[in-house]
């Protein structure tokens, strides 16, 4: 009787811990509309490595919309997505929890699609390497643009799956030495499940610290552009709103995001597209001017000279890094997007105003972070040389749909020519095989009429020709936009370079449209880069 | 005398029909011929009115009125689901035109163009992600009610008017949703979307499946029956496949249940450039020598030769690129022919964006040509996302 008691206090012990565990907050409270816009938090390298312990949970806000948030406890509170920041040649130790839990989802899934993902050929000791089942609790995580190996704990999507409940799990590599500075990110990629935990939030910054030309001693803005869907009674994603560091922009029905901005002081913004399907195109207007920008990097990669623009078009997944002119006294200005044409059968992409920025002749703006002295990058930064290199090898590409209806479901392709559009399932052989050294000239078609947004990983691609038309200066991208198809005429293209030769990046990946619906559609295949017997 | 008078009557009252009918027959462009649209608007959804008109090798239609529904639509969804429902008879009087926002039917009478009223199945009979699919004989009006996935068996009482006898469920065997309908005798086939398709048996009115359901052969291929056609005499049912090629799939159904589809690839089969990318919407001509395809992705219209007895398709003729495609109209949806016999000599194409396409057919049985109108296409001011209409007088089966 008395073991019985015991048991049954245990029981309610239990049961009030967990009843008080689900009334928690899972996510930490996102700013409202109408908020001043900070930075993320900062997490910087310390002796040359940065240890992080993040838990990925969901939950759904008080705006009702799907959060999924990367937690992380700083000074006893919980901050969401801070940015991470390391030098060339630093060790990142990430340990990612997963705590999805159900409800996953405001609206239900597309289509049933084949979720389970074969064993690797080498078995790995780490169980959440070896495939399986992708659930919608399943997850892990793409350091996007980054260069490093296509392997478990480091850069692999395709087998590494960490499940809700397992032990939390360690990323841990060296960002490459060579590798430029510049802005990075960090966001879910499970296949079939990415679009509802990025569109929930998922995603940070990631930079990868050094000097670049122009932006000493700037204040930083670190500027996240998200978007977050919420149509319960639909599986159409439906209306959407885009967001600045979590913040609905949602002029002019409600107030604006905001920033204070000293009077005439230049800034250095950092600005990460993390929309699942959102193209942007930036603009900062002082009073009803457009100004102009000093571009100083795309995707990570510095460029030099800076491009001067006075618009600034991205796509999911890019990133830009400008200097923005200082703002004229007693005058306001607005950051913007000025829409995208996606085509004729695109997802709607208006503008929007993003953010204010007011001005203030004191010293009320963010300072600068305090950053610890960088190391120089490696005398050779990685891609150097690829304008002239020879290619070894060239292939064409396309994009195209097939749908059952005018709002889907839809069927995404990305088809080596030649061979039969599918679409993408994760026990799928590599569409391309290669070896290390090779540089390869890739044109990739749009048959389709919405745009796509060609996206590869482990390396960046130098742009040569949009629509056969040579780039008079070529720029390496990881992810470039491919307008729609018109209907008529030749098809949209772009031709990019691609460089194979790091050793490091030998094994499978994925390339993809970074529309991330797309993506989770089918839009993908893999490439097996087979290491060279040069090396 | 008084019995010669009465006699005279009644033989006057026999004739005269008789007399109107072969009048009618004689002069069968007198006899109006209209085009009915399910406009399908998130608000004040309405059915338009088109009379068709023009000369031979210039067709035209003529904006009449669009009819309220007073239901709410959706603004598109499958490119098979039949949006519009009317006897195929030259003696129909009622077009039932479904409200998929507002999971409703309303029915009108097609000479005064009026609405008669408006039905709901069940509670449970939604069709608010791709539209409310319907077919109907005599008796019973079928809807499919595409986010429900159930089909709601209605009787067809006089004035139009409908009572709702029950629905049932259905489970496409890779969950998808039910799309594409056709209605032969007391033979119901159905296409879900998702590669599966299923007959059913209606002789009792509320539909029994006929243990018939299956992935048609092209789902192995990935390409989906999205519509459904039945020939004249039952024989054979016929798929419009959402596929990269323009493809189609004919099921043998004489035995009463379909049989495995036979997939005909008519279209690009690879590279998908040039026409055939997507031929979610077929219908047969009156004289059953051709399938008409909508190759919903593409813009173009394309024949295939078809034989009525053997159920082989062969290769036939393609559209141009019908005008606007892109700009701004999206998809090809659902075609109708204009004439109630041989081929039917004019296409009225449902344009997703939206207007109505108007195009020639010629054929000699062995080679055809399909010529867009120089009046097409017609706007439908109304509709944002047409992918429904339907002709009166109808294909006769």
């Amino acid at each position: 009787m008395r073991v019985m008691m015991k048991a049954t206090w245990l029981f309610l012990i239990c049961a009030i811990a967990v009843t008080v565990a689900s009334a928690q907050d899972m996510c930490p409270a996102r700013p409202l509309p109408g908020s001043l816009v900070v930075n993320p938090l900062d997490l910087f390298s310390q002796n040359g490595s940065l240890t992080v312990n993040m838990t990925l949970e969901n939950q759904e806000g008080t705006d009702h919309f799907m959060h999924y948030c990367y937690s992380y406890i700083y000074q006893g509170q919980q901050i969401e997505a801070p940015t991470l920041r390391l030098n060339p040649g630093d060790q990142l130790n990430l340990n990612l929890t997963n705590s999805i839990q159900a409800p996953y989802d405001k609206y239900p899934k597309k289509m049933q699609m084949s979720m389970h993902v074969p064993q690797p050929a080498t078995k790995q000791p780490d169980a959440d390497c070896n495939g399986g089942m992708i659930l919608p609790s399943t997850t892990n995580m793409h350091f996007h643009g980054m260069n490093i190996a296509p392997i478990c704990h480091q850069d692999d999507v395709i087998y590494t799956l960490i499940q809700s409940g397992d032990p939390p799990f360690q990323y841990n590599f060296q960002i490459p030495p060579n590798d430029n500075p510049g802005m990075y990110w960090y966001h879910p990629h499970p296949h079939g499940e990415a679009t509802t935990q990025i569109d929930g939030g998922a995603s940070g910054a990631l930079f990868i610290e050094g000097t670049i030309n122009g932006t000493q001693g700037l204040p930083e803005r670190v500027l996240v552009i998200r978007q977050q869907f919420n149509n319960p009674n639909s599986w159409i994603p439906g209306p959407n709103q885009l967001t600045v560091n979590y913040q609905p922009a949602l002029f002019p029905d409600a107030p604006s995001p905001y920033i204070n901005m000293q009077y005439g002081q230049q800034e250095f913004w950092r600005v990460l597209n993390a929309t699942s399907q959102s193209f942007l195109s930036l603009q900062v207007v002082y009073g009803t001017t457009p100004q102009q920008v000093q571009v100083v990097a795309l995707d990570g990669i510095p460029l030099s000279p800076p491009l001067a623009e006075n618009q600034i078009v991205i796509p999911p997944a890019g990133r830009a890094e400008f200097i923005v002119p200082g703002l004229p006294s007693n005058q306001e200005g607005i950051f913007l997007t000025n829409g995208y044409a996606t085509g004729a059968v695109g997802n709607a992409n208006p503008p929007q105003d993003l953010l204010k920025m007011f001005g203030t002749d004191s010293a009320r703006v963010e300072p600068p972070p305090a950053r610890p002295a960088s190391k120089p990058t490696a005398d050779r930064p990685r891609f150097s040389g690829l304008l002239t290199a020879q290619p070894t090898t060239t292939r064409s590409l396309y994009f195209s749909e097939q749908t059952v209806g005018s709002n889907g479901p839809t069927q995404y392709f990305i088809t080596v020519a030649g061979e039969k559009p599918h679409v993408f399932h994760m026990d799928d052989p590599p569409s391309i095989t290669t070896t290390i050294g090779a540089i390869e000239d890739w044109t990739i078609e749009n048959h389709a009429g919405e745009a796509h947004d060609f996206h590869i990983h482990q390396v960046h691609f130098l742009l040569m020709a949009i629509n056969g038309v040579p780039v008079q200066n070529p720029e390496l991208y990881d992810s470039y936009p491919i307008p729609a198809w018109s209907g008529t005429g030749p098809y949209p293209s772009i031709t990019v370079r691609m460089d194979f030769s790091d050793p490091n990046i030998a094994g499978t990946f994925v390339y993809h449209c970074h529309i991330i619906d797309h993506e989770d559609g089918g839009m993908m295949a893999k490439i097996q880069v087979n290491p060279s017997n040069k090396h | 005398m008084k019995q010669l008078l009465i006699a005279l009557m009644v033989v006057s009252a026999l004739i005269a029909p008789a007399v109107l009918c072969s009048a009618n027959k004689s002069k069968p462009s007198t006899s109006p011929i209209y085009v009915f649209t399910n406009d399908d608007a998130l608000r004040h959804t309405y059915s338009s009115v088109y009379l068709a008109g023009g000369s031979q090798g210039s067709p035209t239609l003529t904006f009449q009125q669009s009819i309220n529904t007073t239901g709410l639509g959706i603004g598109g969804g499958f490119f098979g689901t039949p949006r519009l429902a009317m006897l195929p008879s030259s003696s129909a009087q009622c077009l039932f035109v479904s409200d998929a926002g507002s999971s409703d039917i309303a029915a009108i009478n097609i000479q005064t163009q009026t609405v008669l009223g408006t039905f709901q199945g069940s509670t449970n009979d939604n069709g608010t992600s791709n539209g409310i699919g319907m077919v109907m004989n005599q008796n019973y009006l079928y809807a499919g009610y595409t986010l429900s996935n159930t089909i709601a068996t209605f009787s067809i009482g006089a004035g139009c008017q409908l009572s709702f006898l029950g629905d049932i469920a259905v489970t496409p065997l890779n969950g998808g949703w039910i799309a594409g309908m056709a209605l032969n005798g007391n033979v119901l086939v159905v296409a879900y979307i998702d590669g599966s398709i299923q007959s059913f048996n209606t002789a009792s009115g509320i539909p029994t499946s006929n243990n018939d359901e299956q992935n048609a052969t092209g789902f192995a291929s990935a390409y989906f029956p999205d519509s459904v056609d039945i020939t004249q005499d039952g024989h054979f049912a016929i798929f419009g496949d959402a596929a990269v090629p323009t493809t189609v799939e004919v099921s043998d159904l004489s035995s009463g249940k379909l049989a495995p589809t036979v997939l005909y690839i008519l279209g690009a089969a690879t590279n998908a450039i040039g026409p055939g990318i997507n031929s979610a919407t077929a219908r047969l001509s009156p004289d059953e020598s051709l399938i008409y395809i909508s190759n919903s992705q593409n813009g173009y219209v394309t024949a295939a030769f078809f034989n009525r007895n053997t159920g082989k398709v062969t290769g036939g003729c393609n559209s141009p690129q019908l005008a606007n495609f892109y700009n701004p109209w999206a998809y090809v949806g659902s075609l109708q022919t204009r004439d109630t016999t041989g081929t039917g000599n004019v296409l009225y194409v449902a344009e997703f964006g939206s207007s109505i396409g108007i195009v020639n057919v010629t054929s000699t049985g062995t080679a055809c040509t399909l010529t867009e109108s120089a009046a097409s296409p017609v706007t439908d001011d109304l509709s944002p996302g047409l992918l429904s209409i339907q002709v009166f007088p109808p294909r006769p089966f």
